[in-house]
């Protein structure tokens, strides 16, 4: 039961960081200041968790990362979409919505 | 190589992961220091907040592709040392699947070459023979035709596509001084387009050949073109002299053309009877056709027989009284059906020695999972994944079954080639080769490798079948096996037990056999003898006086020739003898018809061949060179048609040579002498009555020389052809060899293939069957261990533990051996005609046999039971 619940979240946390490095050059831990912040501290994401997922998405090629210097002059990795990335985010937040549409009836109608 | 250069870049891959996590908990750390914390607080927050590094870390590289080749390369490690720990597990596993796919693919090889395509030939599954049977001696007469009967046959168009025959010739090759003596055919119209194969150099025979005014021309055999031409390809075009005539080689025959066995391939014109040395004066083809699809060879027979009724008008002594034609496949007719029995039986065994290599492996994969299931169990507690599991087992599987297939190729080829060195000449035809075949092997190796990966995976399906806790509880410790699995194992056991004692058996009566045939005693001494056929050219060399004119001179410089014994004159190559006859004693009234074999041959020849005169005396060289009628017989022939009689000083008549071409036209001999049985039709035929008369008498029939020499009979070669040569340089020796090198060829050769096969088959059978009884017993005692703890806490001496594990194996062996014992006598009917001298009913073989297959598989029983003696109850019941 454990095993499936961390599925559902990887696959929803793949989404969601797709949708901030779709935003622009970006690095880990703005990604992950940026999901807390927009989930408004719903998602107790474990940070340590943000970078293997950000590595499976790069090893599949829907982001790429480049080491820039940082605003504060420090060497960081920033993570941009590429073009895969764009269409794969637009499919799943296109799924995401008629799950979450299909849940949303159901909870409706069974009441 | 993109790939490469990120494998290389591993290290810097490393930093960089280790750089990125930092700059996280930097910036974190310096978020909390800007809210107010101390360094200290917000260097714990930030790390707690982030959650374990190296983790993260771990996770981040199992996203890399690399990392699976290392997983992978981990578990190669790992499989290998599990294997190496286990030696003697993987050495039996790897030799039984190796025996199994080695043994079954050389076999099958043989077979499939020697049986299913021995010929390259067109079509060769509608090619067959005819043969003149004899209806009252339920035997073949012949299976030669004068040309007349082969022209009729080949008109049946109803019956045959088409037909075509063969004249066998000697060929004389004349080259300067020398002559070298080739096996030659003539063949009729159409037979290479009848054969359809392609030759290998210049042209085959084409129907311009065969015309009266065409020019003399031949094809060469391809083996004769390389062993004795040193395949010079500038020969082509070239006239070569053959027995007289000018001919030019137009072709090489394909390799695995080699219709008839010859060396060389002629025209049947027109013109060509007149110069073919057959010694008779009637020729007779061998002849073969292409039968109509949908006409059955019985159809065909009847047909044949209607011919056959006119001819035996126009040539009654061609014919017996009563007689029926025969038509037989041709790859029948060229494969002995003994032979062919015998390589079918060979393959059905061969298919179950694969299956049983197969079951060997799966039980010994199975033990090996029983004694392991708790090592997945603890394996899946500490968080391996199914997938893990499996992959794991499948490299182990992978490298067992990769050893065991490499060895089992190279066995598999080691086989093929030492039965391709052993198969005797003749018993197979001439054109197959024998070769690895790649489907066979392929079949046998998916076989083998599909049993290790199925039985090999066995733990991985349990420890996903059952609950962990049950797995880490319970493994191994029922009071036995699963019933149906236990059933099934010892019947894999008594099946093997059964099929190796059959195997053993046949191969001791073959061992038997061949003792007792080497112990017959032939009544000659055949060491030391060089033979040979010598054709002479029929024109000059016709009558008495005229062959007489070619072996005095020949046998007196022989004689006088250092390192010579003795030289004979002979008609056949002892211990095969003489020309048959139909005899008539003097005096002696009898209803029925006398027989007896006559050998031509000069005074030499008994002593020569070391044969005791027991009464009476051998000829003198006078009454040779006079041509004297006189007669020496042998023991036999006195026994038989002289009885008590003293034969010394009477007549006796050989209707043969009243029908010779140089006919003897009185042919009553006076017996001088009586000599000791020795044998005349083979060693395992019995003793016919046999006479010597000069070789003087008549100038038919074919001749031959025998010479005893002091040293090696092979160095004196070059001796006596120069003699030869030096009396008629037309002459040339034909099949020249030691007399022990033709009985070797044509008594033990066959004999020995057929022991050798066996035995290497019993060796086989018994190896897996000693690895079949020791991995079940294993399997079966290492499932026991627990119940064995339990016993020997309970008090039981380990002495008990062990006699209870070998009277179970005992239980089994009995089995299989009185299933074998069975199998065997079942047998015995279909291998009689295999044996000589042994009855297949021997219960001396039979008892040996089954000792033997008792203590060896009491001693596969012995490990497994003294291992289980050596449980600790402490340990095994430790878990309960």
């Amino acid at each position: 039961m454990a095993q499936e619940k961390a599925e559902f979240l990887k696959g929803t946390l793949d989404m969601l960081i797709l949708k901030v490095v779709a935003a622009g050059p970006i690095h880990g831990y703005a990604i992950s200041q940026r999901i807390q912040q927009i989930s408004k501290d719903f998602f107790q994401v474990p940070q340590g968790s943000l970078y293997p997922a950000l590595h499976r998405l790069e090893e599949r090629g829907w982001v790429e990362a480049d080491w820039k210097e940082t605003a504060t002059g420090r060497e960081a990795k920033f993570y941009k979409l590429t073009r895969n990335g764009r269409k794969q985010l637009e499919s799943e937040m296109e799924h995401w919505e008629r799950l979450s549409d299909a849940v949303a009836l159901i909870l409706r109608t069974a009441e | 190589m993109r790939w490469l250069r990120r494998f290389k870049e591993k290290a810097l891959w490393e930093k960089r992961l280790n750089s990125e996590l930092q700059f996280h908990l930097e910036q974190q750390r310096e978020a909390y220091v800007a809210a107010g914390l101390s360094e200290a607080e917000a260097r714990r927050r930030a790390a707690i907040d982030f959650g374990g590094l190296e983790p993260a870390k771990e996770e981040c590289r199992e996203a890399r592709w690399e990392y699976q080749v290392d997983v992978l390369a981990r578990d190669f490690r790992f499989a290998l040392r599990g294997l190496l720990k286990d030696r003697r597990f993987s050495c039996i596993a790897i030799l039984a699947l190796a025996l199994g796919i080695g043994a079954s693919t050389a076999i099958f090889s043989v077979v499939d070459n020697a049986l299913f395509e021995p010929f390259a030939y067109k079509d060769s599954h509608h090619l067959v023979t005819v043969h003149l049977r004899d209806q009252d001696q339920a035997e073949e007469w012949r299976g030669l035709f004068l040309y007349d009967e082969f022209q009729e046959f080949g008109k049946q168009k109803q019956l045959f596509e088409s037909a075509v025959a063969n004249l066998e010739d000697d060929v004389v090759y004349s080259a300067g001084q020398n002559s070298v003596l080739l096996a030659g055919n003539y063949v009729t119209p159409g037979t290479f387009e009848f054969y359809g194969v392609a030759p290998y150099l210049g042209r085959s025979l084409e129907p311009a050949d065969y015309q009266a005014d065409a020019p003399p021309v031949f094809v060469m055999r391809y083996r004769t073109w390389v062993q004795k031409f040193g395949a010079d390809p500038s020969l082509l075009g070239k006239p070569f002299n053959l027995n007289g005539v000018s001919r030019t080689l137009v072709g090489i025959e394909a390799p695995r053309f080699a219709w008839g066995g010859v060396d060389l391939w002629m025209p049947r014109g027109p013109a060509e009877p007149k110069i073919i040395r057959s010694f008779d004066g009637k020729q007779y083809w061998g002849v073969v056709a292409r039968i109509r699809p949908g006409v059955s060879l019985e159809q065909a027979a009847s047909q044949l027989n209607v011919i056959a009724q006119r001819f035996s008008k126009i040539y009654p002594k061609d014919y017996p009284t009563h007689f029926s034609m025969e038509v037989e496949s041709f790859e029948r007719a060229v494969l002995p059906p003994e032979f062919r029995r015998a390589l079918y039986m060979f393959s059905a065994a061969v298919g179950l020695l694969l299956l049983i290599g197969c079951a060997n492996v799966a039980n010994l994969l199975l033990a090996r999972a029983t004694t392991r299931e708790k090592e997945f169990a603890l394996r899946a507690a500490l968080g391996a994944t199914r997938f893990r599991i499996v992959r794991q087992l499948l490299v182990e599987s992978f490298l067992l079954a990769f050893a065991g297939a490499i060895l089992g190729i190279f066995l598999g080829w080691a086989g093929v080639g030492t039965i391709a060195a052993v198969i005797p000449e003749f018993t197979i035809a001439s054109e197959t080769v024998i070769q690895m075949n790649s489907s066979v092997l392929l079949f046998a190796l998916v076989a083998g490798v599909c049993t290790v990966f199925l039985f090999g995976l066995f733990p991985a399906l349990k420890v996903s079948r059952c609950s962990l806790e049950e797995s880490l509880r319970d493994t191994g410790k029922g009071l036995s096996g699963t019933s149906t699995g236990k059933g099934l194992r010892n019947a894999v056991v008594v099946a093997e037990v059964a099929l190796s004692v059959t195997l053993l058996f046949t191969a001791s009566l073959f061992v038997r056999s061949f003792i007792a045939l080497e112990r017959v005693p032939l009544g000659l001494q055949t060491d030391h003898i060089l033979t040979a056929r010598l054709p002479l050219p029929r024109e000059r060399y016709k009558t008495g006086p005229q062959v007489q004119s070619f072996f005095r001179p020949l046998l007196e410089r022989l004689k006088s020739s250092p390192g010579v014994v003795y030289a004979a004159e002979t008609s056949t190559r002892p211990p095969y003898g003489g020309i048959r006859s139909e005899v008539e004693v003097s005096g002696k009234a009898h209803p029925e018809k006398w027989f007896g074999l006559f050998q031509l041959c000069s005074e030499d020849y008994l002593r020569l061949l070391r044969i005791r005169v027991l009464e009476g005396r051998e000829f003198t060289e006078a009454e040779v060179n006079d041509a004297r009628h006189v007669a020496v017989i042998n023991q036999t022939l006195q026994r038989r048609y002289f009885g008590a009689q003293d034969p010394i000083g009477q007549k006796i008549r050989l209707d043969e040579l009243k029908d010779f071409p140089d006919a003897v036209g009185d042919p009553w001999f006076e017996v001088i002498g009586v000599v000791g049985d020795a044998r005349n039709r083979g060693l395992e035929e019995p003793i016919d009555p046999e006479i010597w008369i000069p070789y003087t008498v008549t100038g038919s029939a074919m001749r031959g020389i025998l010479v005893r020499t002091t040293n090696d009979p092979m160095s004196m070669m070059k001796n006596v052809a120069r003699e030869i040569w030096a009396v008629d340089h037309s002459v040339a020796m034909a099949e020249p060899n030691t007399l022990d090198y033709f009985l070797e060829l044509f008594t033990f050769a066959q004999p020995r293939f057929g022991l050798w096969i066996v035995g290497i088959f019993a060796g086989v059978g018994l190896l897996l069957v000693t690895i079949g009884v020791y991995s079940v017993m294993a399997y079966n005692t290492a499932r026991r261990t627990h119940e064995f703890g339990l016993r020997m806490a309970m008090g039981a001496a380990s002495s008990s533990v062990l006699k209870m594990v070998l009277r179970d194996g005992l239980r089994l062996l009995a089995m299989g051996i009185l299933a074998g014992m069975l199998c065997s006598l079942a047998l015995a009917r279909i291998i009689t005609s295999q044996l000589w001298g042994v009855s297949p009913y021997d219960p001396l073989t039979i008892g040996a046999v089954a000792g033997l297959l008792l203590l060896i598989g009491l001693a596969a029983c012995w490990m497994p039971a003294r291992r289980a003696t050596r449980v600790d109850p402490m340990a095994a019941l430790r878990y309960e």
